[in-house]
């Protein structure tokens, strides 16, 4: 079902010209601009695909291209993400329910040389922090091209309604979604080049220089040759084990959040939400809004995660959190509808008899997220696992540089924490891409410094703290 | 500590000679610098032939797979004899084969020369508008290289065979030209026999032992991909175009398509992946199937070629110090050979000779200039 009122969104204004596409030869109404998952979503299709060696429904998950889950057969062609795949008029999509089988009448491909976009500082992501690098970059005077595998720039931006916290030069009490818009503006006043709907791959060391290999569409390949790369890939959703959690219905909240806030699709009739940090919270917070009825919110700590205010809010709405409990297993023939949860004792064990049963058709993980190291992996930086900062991260030192000379990080991809960091670490970064890449004035470092110390500011109150321990382990000058 | 017999290299020839020599009785250890597979074993492209240019390689590859095929059935790991399909483009190509063919059935292996029509009933998806000829042997196939190194490895240690995993040797220790022990990062070993089986590392460990003849033995780096599984049985055998830059590709166990290319960088120690390599295997892969366009690259990785001027292993016994085995040099097909070269190696240390020929590997034929018939060596 698609939302066609919203407090706060209007999705008639982003919706394109309407056109037919096929599930299993019938045909489905969808709107150029949505993803083929958002569109099977709309028309009430849950499972995408069965797992190959125990047939075991599969359905949208992650929702940005990084699980896997919604693999299906599109024009016959195996294996594409649906959920980052935009619609066009009149493809055929079909489950997979099997390992897929290669199409007899494919042609050896026609090679042409591949476009080579020649840049100083090449960004991937396009996220809060890959954004403020790009613009920051530019403006320190260098050639700067953007590249995100998504069809939208902002990242998980995108997808947040709510007013941000934050210092008032870093957009607080704006929403997530305008600041992605301001972002966007900025990056069109300037001379950079964007490349959408583009996956880096592979990033390579290419004499003194940096090579980005890029996929355009799953299907064309783009060089992007930098002296010097800034990596913001944000971050990916943690799964959690329990019973069937595999089942069309578990979702990742930002799976949620981009169904709901990015395309007006509805998730879901009753939803439980795993998890009482601040994503979980919103979460809880931006359903309701738009008219989903949320059961409970279980938390496995004694205490709720996220911000005061937002537990507040939550509450008032009459959303019970259970702290201490658990889910143990999600029920349901093909998909969600049932979740048990049971209360758990000082020892993490479940204590018996606490079972409890939430008639629910969409179970959303709100269970932590872990950085996209990837690329960064990939290229040979060297990596530690802190915690504190949300799992495996890179060496780097104060003005994000890995240990690799003109490889740079920030943001989620960093560590995890929120957009307002994000942000700054993206301008630091940029900044100091563009001085590596020895285009920028020596001037520039003052902005350096400033940034690093607004930064720092940032991350003194109480929030920041394991951060900040997190941090220790990592920085090296 | 000490032990008998000491293997430097846990990679399939260490350990499949560590489990003949096990079953023989012999007291062995097998010292290995990371983990068992970690050197080229575990990065190969699961291929095993017969189909050899000469007689040697023809004989000793026809005992490896029966010794394949007898293991796998007793231990349980996946061994397909899913054959090795040659594409041919030339007539010259094509007489070349035939010579080899000859040979091949000399021995008793079964190689026969097919047309296009038929290679394209052996695996529908490919393209044979250019091709003129195959050679295809059934018997051929691939063995998944974790599960056949990792049974080896565990009934070797059943039969007494000792494996110490992340203990690099650092020294050997030779008195008046008879091994006395090995020194590694854990301790010294006490010994009277040593085997370099560290194939691509094996020059290290020669000048450790001062080794008074010339083996070249260079590193090179060869590169594979793995594609997302797909539907079983959709390219059996191990498929071959030397015209497209030696290029091979066929279907693991699990169902990806593993394959590579000729491109190759050295003498280097080197691992990290290219562009240069993924652009060429992906052209040339879709030369010979061109549905493999279709799906996606899960991974890309490096491992070394262990280069001989005549592409065949160094093999024997090194005269001038008491005791001191070699068998590296594989060249790209050590995998295939190790079940063989286990067995030549085992009757050369226990019984002093081997029914196998293994004259034709041995190494000191380069100080001497008698460089063998160059072997077949593909990717
Ligand atoms: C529910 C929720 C509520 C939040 N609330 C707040 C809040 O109130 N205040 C706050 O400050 N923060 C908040 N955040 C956190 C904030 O959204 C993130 O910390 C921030 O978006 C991180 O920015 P980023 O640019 O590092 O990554 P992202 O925003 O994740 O952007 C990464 C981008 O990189 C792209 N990408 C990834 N891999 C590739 C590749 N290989 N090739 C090309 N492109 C790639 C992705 O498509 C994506 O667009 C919230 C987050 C969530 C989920
Ligand atoms: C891309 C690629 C594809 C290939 N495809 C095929 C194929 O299809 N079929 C085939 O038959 N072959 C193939 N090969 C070749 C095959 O991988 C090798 O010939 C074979 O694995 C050699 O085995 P090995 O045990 O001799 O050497 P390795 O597996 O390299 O083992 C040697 C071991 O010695 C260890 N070592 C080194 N120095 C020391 C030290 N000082 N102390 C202790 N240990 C040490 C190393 O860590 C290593 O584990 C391929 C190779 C590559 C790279
Ligand atoms: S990759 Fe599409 S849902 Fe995760």
């Amino acid at each position: 079902m698609r939302f066609t009122e919203h407090p706060i969104l209007d999705f008639e204004r982003v919706r394109g010209r309407e056109v037919t596409i096929y599930f299993e030869g019938k045909p489905i109404k969808a709107y150029e601009g949505e993803t083929i998952a958002t569109a099977l979503h709309a028309a009430g299709i849950r499972i995408f695909q069965h797992s190959t060696k125990k047939h075991r429904p599969r359905g949208l998950f992650c929702a940005i291209g990084k699980c896997s889950s919604c693999l299906m057969k599109v024009n016959g062609i195996p294996n594409v993400r649906t959920c980052i795949t935009l619609v066009e008029e009149g493809m055929q999509i079909e489950r997979q329910d099997e390992k897929p089988v290669l199409p007899k009448t494919s042609k050896p491909p026609k090679w042409k040389e591949p476009p080579r976009i020649e840049a100083d500082v090449v960004v991937i992501g396009g996220g809060p922090a890959g954004m403020m690098a790009a613009i920051n970059a530019s403006d320190a005077g260098a050639k700067v091209v953007l590249l995100d595998e998504n069809p939208m720039l902002g990242g998980q931006l995108v997808k947040q309604t709510h007013k941000f916290f934050g210092k008032r030069e870093q957009f607080a009490g704006v929403r997530g979604i305008k600041i992605a818009e301001i972002l966007s503006e900025e990056l069109k006043k300037r001379d950079i080049e964007v490349f959408l709907e583009t996956s880096a791959i592979m990033l390579l060391q290419d004499g003194d220089e940096k090579l980005v290999v890029g996929v355009r569409k799953n299907k064309e390949l783009v060089e992007f040759k930098g002296k010097t790369v800034v990596v913001a890939t944000g971050a990916m959703e943690r799964m959690i084990p329990f019973e069937n959690n595999d089942l069309p219905g578990v979702y990742g909240a930002g799976a949620i959040q981009t169904l709901m806030n990015t395309y007006g699709v509805k998730p879901g009739d009753r939803v439980l939400i795993v998890g009482a940090g601040n994503v979980g919270l919103i979460l809880a917070y931006q359903l309701y809004q738009a008219g989903v009825k949320v059961e409970a919110i279980v938390e496995a700590m004694p205490k709720i995660g996220g911000y005061f205010v937002h537990a507040a809010k939550v509450r008032r709405l009459g959303i019970p959190i259970l702290t201490r409990h658990t889910i143990l297993r999600a029920e349901g023939k093909e998909k969600v509808e049932r979740a048990v949860v049971a209360q758990l004792d000082e020892n993490w064990n479940v204590v018996p008899g606490s079972e409890k049963v939430f008639e629910v058709d969409v179970i959303a993980l709100a269970v932590g997220l872990r950085p996209s190291i990837e690329l960064l992996h990939q290229i040979g930086c060297q990596i530690k696992y802190v915690p504190e900062l949300g799992g495996h991260v890179v060496i780097r030192d104060s003005r994000m540089e890995t240990t690799i000379k003109g490889i740079f990080v920030a943001g989620d991809s960093a560590e995890i924490e929120e957009a307002t960091t994000a942000m700054l670490e993206g301008k630091i970064a940029g900044i100091s891409a563009a001085l590596a890449a020895g285009v920028a004035s020596p001037g520039w470092l003052k902005e350096v410094e400033k940034t690093q110390r607004e930064l720092e500011e940032f991350r003194s109150g109480p929030f920041g703290r394991k951060v900040l321990e997190g941090l220790k382990k990592v920085v090296v000058e | 500590m000490k032990g008998d017999i000491v293997i430097i290299g846990g990679g399939i020839t260490g350990i499949a000679l560590a489990h003949e020599l096990a079953r023989r009785g012999e007291d062995v250890v097998v010292l290995e610098k990371r983990f068992i597979g970690s050197g080229s074993t575990f990065r190969c492209g699961t291929g095993i032939r017969q189909q050899f240019g000469d007689e040697a390689n023809v004989q000793v590859m026809k005992r490896s797979v029966e010794l394949w095929k007898k293991y796998s059935e007793e231990y349980g790991f996946p061994f397909k004899q899913t054959g090795y399909l040659f594409l041919l483009y030339s007539e010259e190509e094509i007489s070349q084969f035939k010579e080899n063919i000859s040979i091949q059935n000399r021995f008793g292996v079964p190689t026969k020369l097919i047309t296009p029509e038929e290679a394209k009933e052996i695996v529908p998806l490919l393209d044979v508008s250019e091709v003129m000829a195959a050679s295809w042997n059934p018997t051929d196939g691939k063995a998944d290289p974790f599960h056949a190194t990792t049974a080896f490895a565990l009934h070797a240690q059943e039969m007494g065979a000792r494996i110490y995993e992340y203990t690099e040797v650092k020294d050997l220790i030779i008195e008046k030209g008879e091994i006395k022990g090995v020194k590694t990062n854990k301790g010294t070993i006490k010994t009277g026999i040593v085997v370099n089986a560290t194939n691509a590392w094996a020059k290290l460990i020669n000048a450790m032992a001062k080794v008074p003849i010339r083996i070249p033995i260079e590193p090179y780096k060869h590169q594979a991909i793995i594609t997302q599984p797909i539907k079983r049985d959709t390219i059996n055998p191990m498929v071959i175009s030397f015209k497209y830059e030696d290029s091979y590709l066929t279907q693991t166990d699990h169902g990806g398509i593993i394959g590579g290319v000729g491109y190759e960088v050295g003498p280097t120690y080197d691992l990290s992946p290219s562009y240069t390599f993924l652009r060429e295997v992906t052209t040339y892969l879709s030369k010979i199937v061109p549905a493999i366009r279709e799906l996606l690259i899960l991974r890309t990785w490096a491992g070394f070629y262990a280069k001989t001027p005549d592409s065949n292993p160094a093999i024997g016994r090194i005269n001038e110090i008491d005791e001191y085995y070699i068998a590296a040099g594989f060249s790209g097909h050590g995998f295939m050979m190790a079940p063989a070269v286990a067995e030549m190696l085992s009757d050369l240390i226990t019984k002093g000779k081997s029914k196998l020929p293994i004259e034709w590997y041995d190494p000191y034929r380069f100080e001497r200039g008698e460089l063998r018939q160059k072997a077949l060596q593909m990717g």
